[in-house]
C-alpha cells in the first residue's frame, strides 16, 4: 500500500469517526438541556438545594443529552442498553415502592400518632393534585395525562414517578424533573403563600406539646394504618404496602439490621438510580416540547393550591376548635409530603415571628399524613383513569 | 404438640402450593366457539372449519401446554395440547384459538375432533382428570355465526347465563368491546372540567384518613387512661398526675441535655451515641447477634 492510499484510508476512518463524536450530532436542543443539567448541579452544590436529588438529576441530564449516534446501543431509548436496563426501574415503577420503604424505615410518625387531627391537614394538601387535574384538563390534556401532571403537586418525586409511568409513561421524564424541582425549591414557593393567608395573630398561635407516644401505639400505626389505607384504596398497593412495611421494620424493634439496611444503604442505591436514569430520561428530543413546559407551569401552580388549600384548611378547621387546641396555619403548608422540607419551611417561617415558637415537631404530622395521602390519591387516580 | 403443628404447616402450605399450581391453568375458560365456517376466519392452510376459543381471565401468564381439549366425557385426555410450544403459554387477560378440523397434523392448535360431531367441548387440566371448563354445544347455530360469552370470562359453564350468540365472530380477541372506551375517555366525556374526580377522590383521601384519625384518636385516649391508672396505682394520684402532663418536648429537653453534659464533660471519650429514655427489651435474634455477623480475627500462629 503506498503513502497516499495509507493517508487517505486514515482520513476516511477519522472523517468516519467524527460522525460517531457527539461535536457531529449536537443540536441546540442538546445544549440547552446539558445547560439546564448544570444549573441543577450548581443549584445543587453552590445553593444546597436538595443536592441528593438535584445533583444525581442535573448529572444524568448532562448523561443523556451526549449526543448521539443512534443505533449504537448506549441511549437511555435504545433497548437493551445499560442505561435501559437501569431505566426499567423507572419504567416498570420499581424504584419508587422501595424509595417509599427507605421513606417508612425513617419516619417517625410520633407527631401524628399524639396529635390525629393533622392527619386532616394532610388530606386537605392533596386538593393541589386534584385542582392541577382539573386545569390540565382545561388546558387540553387527557384525564390520564393530567392526573400523571396532577400528583406534582403532592411533592412527592416516587409518587410522581410511580403513576406517570402507568398513566403517561411519554411525559414522564418532564413530569419526574418537574416534581423534584419543585420539591427543592419548596422553601422558596410556601412562604409567600403562608404568608399571605394568614394573620399576624395567626402565626403566634402557640400549640399544645405532643404527648408522648408509646412504643405498643407506633408499633400498631404501620399495621392498621396499612390496613385501613389499603382497603379503601387496594390500587395504592405498592407504595403503601411498601411505606407502612418500612415503618414496621423501624418501630417493630426486633428488626433493626433490616431497617437500617432500608433506610440506608437501599434507599441511597435507589435515589442515585432513579435520580440519574430520570435526568437521563430528558433527551431533548423527547423533553424539549410545548408540553413540558405546561407541565412545569402546572407542577408550579399545583403546589401553590396544596399549600394554599392547606393553610385555608387549618384555618377552617380552627373555627371548631377550642382555645388552647388551635392550630397554627403555618403548619398547614406542611400536608404536602415534601418530607421534611415543608415542615423546615413552617419552622422557619414560624420562628421569624416568634423565637421561641418552634413549629417543626408540629408540622411533621400534617408532612408525614401528606405521604399517606398523596399515596392514596395516587391509588385513588390509578383506579380510575388506567 | 410442637410436632403436630409443624406437620400441619407443612402440609398447609403442600396444600396451599398444589391449589396454586391448579388455580392458574383454572384461570383458563371456554370463550367462544363457531361449529359451521363457510365464510369465516381462515387457518394458515386456507382452510375454513369450526374454532374453540379459550380465554386466560386471569391477570397472570397460563402455560395451556399438556392440557386436554377433548369432545367426549368418557375420554378426558382426547386430545393433549402440545408441551414445548411458546406459543401455549397464553399472556393475561389474551385468547387462543383452536381448529375444530380433526387434522391435528396440520399444528398445536389443530384438535382431533370436528365441532359438528360433538355434543360437548371440554378443556382439562394436564392432570387428565380434573374438568377446567365445558360447555354443550348449540348444534342449531347458523353457519357462520359464533356463540360465546357476553363479556370475555363471564358466565356459567352450561351456557344458560352470560352466554350470547354473538352480533359478529371474533376470533382471538374480546367478545364485546374491542372497540370499548378507556376510562381515560369516559371520564374526559363525563367530567370535562374534573369536578367530579376533586370531589370523589378527596372524599375518598378524606375518609381513609379520617378513619385512621378515629381509631388512633381512641387509642390514644384509651392508652393515657390505661398509663394513668397504672401510674396511679404504683405512685399516687398526685404523682401520675404530674407524669401525665409530663410533654414529650420536656423528655427530648432532658436527652439533649444529658447529651450534652456528655460531650461537654472531659472525663467522657467522644462517642457515637444515640440517647434514648425508654425500657429497652432485649429479644435476641440471630440476625442481630455478633456470632453471625462478625468474622473472626484471622489467627496468626
Amino acid at each position: 500500500m503506498d503513502n497516499q492510499g495509507l493517508f487517505t484510508q486514515i482520513a476516511d476512518n477519522l472523517s468516519q469517526f467524527l460522525q460517531y463524536t457527539g461535536f457531529a450530532n449536537a443540536t441546540w436542543g442538546h445544549i440547552l438541556m446539558i445547560a439546564i443539567g448544570l444549573v441543577f448541579i450548581y443549584l445543587a452544590i453552590k445553593k444546597d438545594w436538595e443536592p441528593l436529588l438535584l445533583v444525581p438529576i442535573g448529572f444524568g441530564i448532562i448523561i443523556g443529552n451526549i449526543p448521539l449516534f443512534p443505533g449504537l446501543s448506549v441511549g437511555v431509548y435504545e433497548e437493551g442498553s445499560v442505561l435501559n436496563i437501569l431505566y426499567q426501574g423507572v419504567q416498570q415503577g420499581w424504584y419508587p415502592p422501595l424509595i417509599f420503604l427507605g421513606i417508612g424505615a425513617m419516619t417517625d410518625f410520633s407527631a401524628l400518632i399524639s396529635n390525629p387531627k393533622l392527619l386532616l391537614i394532610g388530606a386537605a394538601a392533596q386538593f393541589g393534585i386534584f385542582g392541577a387535574y382539573a386545569i390540565a384538563l382545561l388546558m387540553g390534556f387527557s384525564p390520564a395525562e393530567a392526573g400523571a401532571i396532577g400528583i406534582i403537586g403532592g411533592a412527592d418525586g416516587p409518587t410522581a414517578i410511580f403513576l406517570s409511568s402507568r398513566l403517561a409513561p411519554d411525559l414522564m421524564g418532564a413530569i419526574a424533573v418537574s416534581a423534584y424541582s419543585y420539591m427543592a425549591l419548596v422553601p422558596v414557593i410556601q412562604p409567600p403563600v403562608m404568608r399571605l393567608l394568614t394573620t399576624n395573630k395567626e402565626r403566634l398561635i402557640k400549640m399544645k406539646p405532643p404527648r408522648a407516644v408509646s412504643q405498643t401505639e407506633k408499633k400498631l400505626f404501620p399495621i392498621i394504618g396499612f390496613l385501613m389505607t389499603a382497603f379503601i384504596v387496594p390500587s395504592g398497593l405498592p407504595l403503601l404496602g411498601m411505606l407502612f412495611f418500612g415503618n414496621l421494620l423501624k418501630e417493630s424493634g426486633v428488626t433493626r439490621r433490616l431497617a437500617e439496611t432500608a433506610r440506608g444503604p437501599l434507599i441511597d442505591v435507589i435515589t442515585i438510580l432513579i435520580g440519574v436514569t430520570v435526568g437521563c430520561s430528558t433527551q431533548a428530543d423527547k423533553f424539549l416540547q410545548l408540553k413540558s413546559v405546561y407541565i412545569f407551569v402546572l407542577g408550579a401552580t399545583s403546589f401553590i393550591i396544596a399549600t394554599a388549600t392547606g393553610v385555608l384548611f387549618v384555618k377552617l378547621f380552627n373555627v371548631f376548635l377550642k382555645e388552647g387546641n388551635k392550630i397554627n396555619p403555618l403548619i398547614g403548608n406542611a400536608g404536602v409530603s415534601a418530607v421534611p422540607d415543608s415542615a423546615r419551611v413552617s419552622n422557619n417561617v414560624g420562628l421569624e415571628y416568634d423565637k421561641t415558637n418552634y413549629l417543626l415537631m408540629h408540622a411533621m404530622g400534617p408532612n408525614v399524613a401528606g405521604v399517606i395521602g398523596s399515596a392514596v390519591a395516587a391509588g385513588i387516580l390509578l383506579g380510575f383513569l388506567s | 404438640m410442637k410436632r403436630l403443628f409443624k406437620i400441619f404447616l407443612l402440609s398447609g402450605l403442600v396444600l396451599a402450593g398444589t391449589q396454586l399450581y391448579g388455580q392458574s391453568q383454572a384461570d383458563m375458560c371456554i370463550n367462544e366457539y363457531l361449529v359451521y365456517n363457510t365464510d369465516d376466519f381462515v387457518d394458515d392452510y386456507g382452510h375454513k372449519s369450526g374454532w374453540i376459543e379459550l380465554f386466560n381471565s386471569s391477570y397472570g401468564t397460563v402455560n395451556i401446554g399438556g392440557c386436554y381439549l377433548t369432545n367426549d366425557p368418557n375420554n378426558l385426555t382426547k386430545y393433549i395440547i402440545p408441551k414445548g410450544d411458546v406459543l401455549t403459554k397464553i399472556k393475561p387477560r389474551q385468547h387462543i384459538l383452536f381448529w375444530a378440523d380433526n387434522q391435528p397434523h396440520r399444528g398445536t392448535f389443530h384438535v382431533n375432533f370436528r365441532l359438528e360431531e360433538s355434543d360437548e367441548v371440554i378443556l382439562v387440566a394436564s392432570d387428565g382428570r380434573t374438568i377446567i371448563d365445558r360447555i354443550k354445544i348449540k348444534k342449531d347455530l347458523d353457519t357462520n355465526a359464533s356463540y360465546g360469552r357476553i363479556e370475555d370470562g363471564i358466565g356459567t359453564r352450561d351456557g344458560s347465563e352470560g352466554w350470547n350468540l354473538l352480533q359478529r365472530t371474533s376470533p382471538s380477541t374480546n367478545n364485546s368491546g374491542s372497540d370499548k372506551e378507556s376510562a381515560s375517555t369516559i371520564f374526559k366525556r363525563i367530567d370535562p372540567y374534573g369536578f367530579i374526580m376533586a370531589v370523589t377522590a378527596m372524599s375518598v383521601v378524606f375518609l381513609a384518613l379520617i378513619l385512621l384519625y378515629v381509631v388512633f384518636k381512641n387509642y390514644g385516649k384509651y392508652n393515657i387512661r390505661k398509663n394513668r391508672e397504672r401510674a396511679e396505682q404504683t405512685h399516687g394520684k398526685q404523682a401520675a398526675k404530674a407524669e401525665e402532663e409530663t410533654s414529650a418536648e420536656i423528655y427530648a429537653a432532658i436527652a439533649a441535655a444529658m447529651h450534652m453534659y456528655a460531650m461537654d464533660d472531659e472525663s467522657h471519650d467522644i462517642e457515637n451515641t444515640i440517647l434514648t429514655i425508654a425500657r429497652v427489651t432485649k429479644n435476641y435474634s440471630p440476625w442481630s447477634s455478633k456470632i453471625y455477623t462478625l468474622r473472626e480475627n484471622p489467627c496468626k500462629k
